[in-house]
């Protein structure tokens, strides 16, 4: 019963994201373009280096991950910085503080419906499509359960990165210059845009230090090699600290500012 | 009774960075620490009662939002203690949430994309209001505005009076205990005035709920307050009934006459003539108006006067209206 009152929040964002079919329809325009860039891109860098397999991957690891990395970045980035700053620009968030539920689940909750339309029109028939044509390079099995749990972590890391970069915005009352930097810090570390495993050395390192390749490499890499053993387990391990962690410290971050904003008014 | 807001001693000050002019101005600005405290809120205290409609005025920038925003519990006073519905809102933000409903005029708390009535299942769940309580409360609604056709129309397309009717609705859905209306009718039109007011009305004598107003619109505090809370640089000014806000700044009416002659060449000679009646003479339009004390002087006296010495063809008696008192107040003379 206590719960209904986040999944209302759910039912109404898959409604309201059905309402822009048009949106929908140039997203996946939009994705179909990257791809083909990516897809040039890569093709270009493999041929000018002369062997098949570059840092362990051959090409079609690559775009395989790659395409996948897109998806998902589809279904997960949820603009939560763009939200938050419009609502503190324009004042609404006052509305929304008022309302019996955490400013957080709130947001949350008001993105997750968003969430579940851009699973199932993006990802999971970009996924499915990537299983047929690669005709099983993708393996089937317990991976894809864990995989799942990935997920789930990855979206509340994600998350809770979006929201401290959203409590930011409290300060400087600006989002633009803000929310560009977070998205080409996470989409790089993390990596969405180019796989981890083409970085050099030291940067694998310090990046093994960041919470961002949880987001988007953890996941993949557990999807695409298959089967369980220790080093899924040791990958969710880590995931797991960084969710707590970061919940941790988005959750204080937030509520420390919001006594600033309710000193110093907003 | 008990009073379901109590406010003592309220104050809040913000702190507010000293900007300079100009490029190099701006530019210092950056590493500045130069503050200034501003008191947006200067030791106010009331008290309000349960089922009442009280009107919260003051010039732009007197303090009005920063208190209701204080009542809600967005911001914490500064000094002094409040209660609403016997808790502290800043410390129980989310437990005063679910017993206040909120409307800004400027803002809406509808989902945009969505029918109203999604919308109200929304906060039907997040309020977490019984079926039976939902259902009550939207045949009331039926009962007194004609919301059928709106539940099914999208909030984006609403007009502004629709939409500010909904946002209304949204907020007593959940049958809070105290409702804060801030700027409700700013934009309407008259019809759409006189609507809202009536459902204000209504609503509030059915469910006993409190209602604080706040309007720069004196139709609003005519139509629906008792009683009227006026406040200006964050000090408050006056706290009493609308009755007796007339009372309080004097006996006043105004008498306009008009005769044979231009009423703006006559004025000077009015008031060497009515000088000892103590009366402000001014002309508006085709009518000499003549603001008359009636404490001081009785109207008939200041007409007789006006008769022994000039042809009067047509005059009328004015009423001061809240607007002129509140005028007055708001401009700092006592007429």
């Amino acid at each position: 019963m206590k719960f209904k009152k986040y999944l209302s929040l759910t039912r109404a964002g898959i409604i309201e994201s059905l309402q822009f079919r048009l949106s929908m329809f140039i997203m996946v325009l939009g994705n179909i373009l990257y791809l083909t860039v990516v897809y040039f891109l890569w093709r270009a860098i493999y041929a000018s280096a002369g062997t098949d397999t570059v840092n362990g991957m051959t090409f079609s690891d690559t775009l395989i991950y790659l395409v996948l990395a897109t998806a998902l970045f589809n279904f997960m980035e949820m603009y939560t910085v763009w939200e938050m700053g419009r609502n503190i620009q324009t004042g609404k968030i006052v509305l929304d503080l008022l309302k019996p539920m955490r400013y957080r689940s709130f947001l949350f909750w008001t993105f997750s419906g968003t969430f579940v339309v851009n699973f199932f029109a993006t990802f999971l028939p970009t996924f499915i499509v990537v299983c047929i044509v690669t005709k099983g390079a993708v393996p089937l099995g317990i991976n894809l359960l864990y995989f799942v749990v990935a997920v789930v972590m990855a979206v509340i890391i994600n998350y809770s990165i979006d929201f401290i970069v959203g409590t930011i915005c409290l300060y400087t009352e600006s989002i633009w210059g803000i929310n560009i930097m977070k998205q080409v810090i996470v989409l790089l570390l993390s990596g969405a845009t180019i796989p981890i495993a083409f970085f050099p050395e030291p940067l694998k390192t310090v990046v093994g230090y960041m919470p961002f390749q949880s987001i988007y490499n953890t996941p993949l890499t557990i999807l695409l090699n298959g089967g369980g053993g220790q080093e899924v387990f040791h990958a969710l391990g880590v995931q797991m600290l960084w969710c707590v962690g970061l919940l941790f410290v988005s959750s204080l971050f937030w509520s420390l500012s919001l006594k600033k904003i309710t000193v110093n008014g907003g | 009774m008990s009073p379901i807001i109590e406010i003592k001693n309220v104050s809040k000050e913000f702190k507010v960075l000293n900007r300079r002019e100009g490029l190099k101005g701006s530019l210092r600005d950056l590493f500045s620490r130069d503050y200034k405290i501003v008191r947006a809120v200067d030791n106010i205290s009331m008290q309000i009662g349960q089922g009442d409609i009280v009107g919260y005025l003051g010039p732009n920038g007197a303090g009005k939002s920063t208190t209701i925003k204080m009542m809600t519990g967005v911001l914490e006073p500064t000094s002094g203690e409040i209660f609403v519905n016997g808790n502290v809102p800043y410390a129980n933000r989310t437990k005063n949430a679910q017993e206040i409903g909120v409307v800004f005029g400027q803002r809406s708390q509808l989902w945009w994309a969505l029918p109203l009535v999604e919308s109200f299942r929304i906060l039907k769940d997040i309020y977490q209001i019984s079926d039976a309580d939902y259902e009550s409360m939207l045949s009331l609604y039926k009962s007194l505005v004609d919301i059928e056709e709106l539940l099914h129309k999208p909030v984006r397309q609403m007009s502004l009076g629709q939409r500010t009717l909904s946002d209304i609705l949204a907020a007593f859905l959940h049958n809070p205990k105290i409702v804060f209306l801030d700027e409700p009718t700013i934009g309407l039109d008259v019809s759409m005035k006189s609507k809202i007011r009536t459902l204000i009305q209504a609503l509030n004598s059915q469910k006993n709920t409190t209602v604080i107003l706040t309007t720069h619109d004196m139709g609003d505090v005519d139509a629906l307050c008792r009683r009227i809370v006026i406040i200006d640089k964050g000090k408050m000014l006056y706290d009493n009934d609308i009755g007796h806000l007339k009372k309080f700044f004097g006996a006043y009416r105004t008498l306009m006459i008009r005769t044979d002659k231009e009423p703006d060449k006559q004025v000077e000679l009015f008031r060497e003539e009515l000088q000892k009646y103590k009366v402000a003479v001014s002309s508006a339009d085709e009518w000499i108006s003549i603001l008359v004390n009636e404490d001081e002087v009785t109207v008939m006296e200041v007409l007789e006067a006006v008769r022994n010495r000039h042809e009067i063809f047509d005059m009328k008696l004015e009423e001061i209206s809240t607007e002129e008192v509140i005028k007055r107040i708001y401009e700092g003379r006592t007429i």
